[in-house]
């Protein structure tokens, strides 16, 4: 049934998928990720935090962004960014932003609300006594959290923090709205340019599936070995 | 920021010709509800055998159910879209895959479609999950009073596990229902599509976008408060 | 101690039988002033012959050959690991077993044309946890089976559950759920919905070791009346005076294998192996 397609198309165009678009996709999925993990562990630390309004905003923020669907975040995003970006600067007018950034600030905030919740279930598995013992010792709340709660808390969620980046890695295409060159935004563009859909579009679900699919047997892998040494 | 705000715009004729942009707004919502409602009888359906097949005693059930989960969640959603809409077609028979084409409406049922199987997938991995957190003991008990698998299955083991579940399976859905607006790139009218017209055609983004934001908020808290009626309703006595 | 609890159905079992059933009841020597039971007679209603099972490379039960006639109450007691309620789960193919023979009735229970949902249901079983289903109200617990194995009517699996249900002493509770009630009356429930199915012959796998003390006499009784009444038993237990009183057989077990396999009086009396006596001085040095 394939006799009629033409898979050279993928061929002639490796280049231009992998170097322009999965190198695009990558770095916004790791940069996305390590911001959203720092942002995120902030946002859960106010949560968590006992002060007044804190948790309440952060708890407003994660309910939030979780109500939204991403690509209105997306949409959100790329139009508000140059205003924010004028009112910071003072400039005349809404400032230019590139698509990178702009992809990398909505990513980074959604994503955000996302792994706030994984990170908050991961202090809260930390026995009270850990951080009682921390202040017995004379450290300040933010040394034991530092060196005391955080690790333990990375070290229990680095599972489910990697099955959520896995996830993050496959939203990115949906920057494809914005019609970014990312891996399916390239793909998308040969599809058009040769009008080779079916093949450009079946590669992209392979190239996606096995990155996927390997990466989370690893992080199952991954898993078992943090359970067995816990 | 100087942009000028214009609440009012939701009261001007769209350029569409068939109401204002409030108007235009409402019929996105009421695509993006049904389309979320269609496709959850599919995932609900399709999930739950999936998910039962993983639990099933049966090498081969377990692995048709885990290569249904691992297929469905490692390839995007935007994909799995343009998997439907573009590429199926063109692999059936020539005679339906025209007929696919010329289909009105196709977006809708291809956005049904795409979005209930990919949410199957999820919803199998939570009905595996509830049937697994059951005592092994039950499955013990209904047997052994006679009843098959499928009896037991029916009357012992899903109405526990799908109580379970319930607060997942409420996030499950709302999943499913933003997840519609990813359809707007097949060109499903949905709200986020009609926003983001709404944006082009009156340039008062943020209003539109506003409008959109909020709508989308009202759902959640409704489905929300919706799951928490549900939940008091099957609730068990003494448990 | 909980005789009131128990309507008597049969004669009601003397005061001191009652106390007996207790778990921490006095001294031995009461228990065997009981008068025996009603000496079993029937043909046999199980047979279990060579059976062995693996988990893997791991041999759980090696070679158990035995056999339980009609009305005969059978106590199979040993070290926890040592296969005992494996074997009675093999007995109505919960578990599957590699090697043997095991038959019900009559009926090859290993045999690919044995219809298994049938044969369950007519052998009753009662669980360590009991496992009554918590969705379903005590009614709908006692009548399910009734109305989809059997196909009675809604009208009479009701009443049939209702009426065991007063047997158990539990009548009032009819409408309740299984969270609602103590684990001493949930395992009664279990009792009368294994019995609503009108079984040939009882499992008991453990029914009383995941109870609080205090409750264990009132399930104790229940099972008391049920073996005076004549039904076949094959009871994984600890309770060594629910054996003394009422069991015809004990059995014992260890490492998967059945050592001894002797009349209650020559086990009690002078058990033959050096396991089974270590065993029972365990057992009944507290």
């Amino acid at each position: 049934m394939f006799s009629n397609f033409d898979f050279s198309v993928i061929l002639n165009s490796w280049r231009y998928l992998f170097f322009d678009g999965m190198t695009f996709t990558l770095t916004l999925t790791a940069l996305a990720a390590l911001g959203g993990v720092v942002l995120g562990t902030l946002i859960a630390m106010m949560r968590l935090s006992g002060l007044p309004v804190l948790p309440q905003v952060a708890k407003a923020y994660v309910n939030f962004m979780r109500s939204l669907p991403l690509v209105l975040v997306i949409f959100w995003f790329y139009f508000l960014v140059p205003y924010i970006g004028q009112w910071l600067i003072g400039s005349e007018r809404p400032i230019q932003v590139g698509a990178f950034s702009s992809s990398l600030i909505t990513f980074t905030l959604f994503e955000a609300a996302y792994f706030s919740e994984i990170m908050r279930a991961g202090i809260q598995s930390i026995p009270k006594g850990q951080a009682a013992a921390a202040s017995a010792l004379g450290l300040t709340y933010w040394q034991a959290m530092g060196n005391v709660i955080l690790p333990q808390a990375f070290r229990n969620m680095l599972p489910v923090l990697l099955t959520q980046t896995i996830v993050l890695f496959q939203d990115t295409s949906l920057v494809y709205v914005l019609s970014i060159t990312d891996f399916l935004g390239a793909a998308s563009k040969v599809a058009q340019r040769d009008g080779r859909l079916v093949e450009m579009y079946l590669f992209a679900a392979v190239v996606y599936f096995a990155v996927c699919f390997i990466a989370s047997l690893l992080v199952r892998r991954l898993q078992r070995r943090v359970a067995i040494i816990r | 920021m100087n942009y000028n705000w214009n609440w009012g715009i939701f009261f001007d004729a769209s350029p569409e010709g068939t109401g204002t942009y409030a108007d235009m707004l409402l019929s996105g919502l009421i695509w993006t509800i049904v389309t979320a409602l269609c496709a959850w009888v599919i995932a609900f359906a399709v999930g739950s055998v999936i998910g039962v097949l993983r639990t099933l005693p049966s090498r081969p059930a377990q692995a048709v159910g885990n290569a249904y989960v691992e297929l469905f969640r490692n390839i995007p959603l935007l994909v799995q879209m343009f998997l439907w809409f573009f590429v199926l077609p063109e692999l059936l028979p020539e005679s339906w895959g025209t007929w696919l084409k010329q289909l009105p409406n196709a977006p809708f049922y291809t956005a049904v479609v795409c979005l209930g199987f990919f949410t199957a997938s999820r919803v199998a991995e939570q009905v595996r999950a509830g049937i697994q957190a059951l005592p092994r003991g039950q499955r013990m008990a209904g047997t052994a009073l006679g009843l098959t698998t499928a009896q037991t299955y029916r009357y012992v083991l899903l109405p526990n596990a799908y109580r379970i579940i319930l607060p997942p399976l409420t996030s499950e859905f709302l999943n499913n229902l933003k997840n519609t607006s990813v359809a707007l790139t097949i060109g499903l009218l949905e709200l986020t599509a009609r926003a983001r017209a709404m944006q082009e055609f009156s340039f008062q983004v943020f209003e539109a976008f506003t409008a959109a934001t909020i709508i989308y908020i009202i759902i959640n808290l409704l489905v929300v408060t919706a799951a928490g009626l549900i939940e008091r309703r099957v609730a068990v006595p003494g448990r | 101690m909980t005789s009131s609890a128990m309507p008597p159905v049969s004669p009601a079992p003397e005061p001191q039988a009652a106390a007996a059933a207790a778990p921490a009841s006095g001294p031995v020597g009461t228990l065997l002033s009981e008068p025996p039971p009603a000496a079993a007679t029937g043909g046999p209603m199980i047979t279990i012959d060579g059976v062995s099972k693996w988990y893997g490379d791991f041999q759980v039960l090696t070679n158990c050959t035995t056999a339980i006639r009609k009305g005969e109450v059978v106590v199979v007691c040993g070290p926890s690991g040592s296969g005992k309620s494996t074997l009675i789960k093999c007995v109505n193919a919960l578990e599957p077993f590699q090697k043997g023979q095991i038959t019900v009735d009559g009926t090859q229970i290993a045999n690919k044309k044995t219809n298994l949902p049938k044969l369950r249901s007519r052998v009753g079983m009662v669980f360590q946890h009991f496992e009554l289903f918590p969705h379903l109200s005590i009614t709908d617990n006692l009548s399910l089976a009734q109305r989809k194995v059997l196909g009675r009517g809604r009208d009479e699996a009701e009443a049939k559950g209702l009426a065991l249900l007063e047997r158990v002493g539990l009548k009032a509770h009819a409408h309740k759920y299984p969270g609602q009630l103590s684990g001493g009356q949930q395992q009664r429930v279990a009792i009368a919905r294994a019995l609503a199915m009108n079984p040939i012959v009882m499992l008991f796998d453990e029914p009383t070791s995941a109870l609080d003390p205090e409750m264990v006499g009132e399930v104790l009784d229940v099972m008391v009346e049920l073996a005076r009444e004549g039904m076949t038993m094959m009871v994984v237990t600890h309770e060594m005076g629910f054996a003394r009183k009422v069991a015809h057989r004990v059995i014992f077990m260890d490492k998967g294998e059945i050592v001894e396999d002797a009349q209650k009086e020559d086990f009690f009396g002078s058990p033959r192996s050096e396991r089974a006596q270590t065993f029972l001085s365990r057992i009944l040095s507290h």
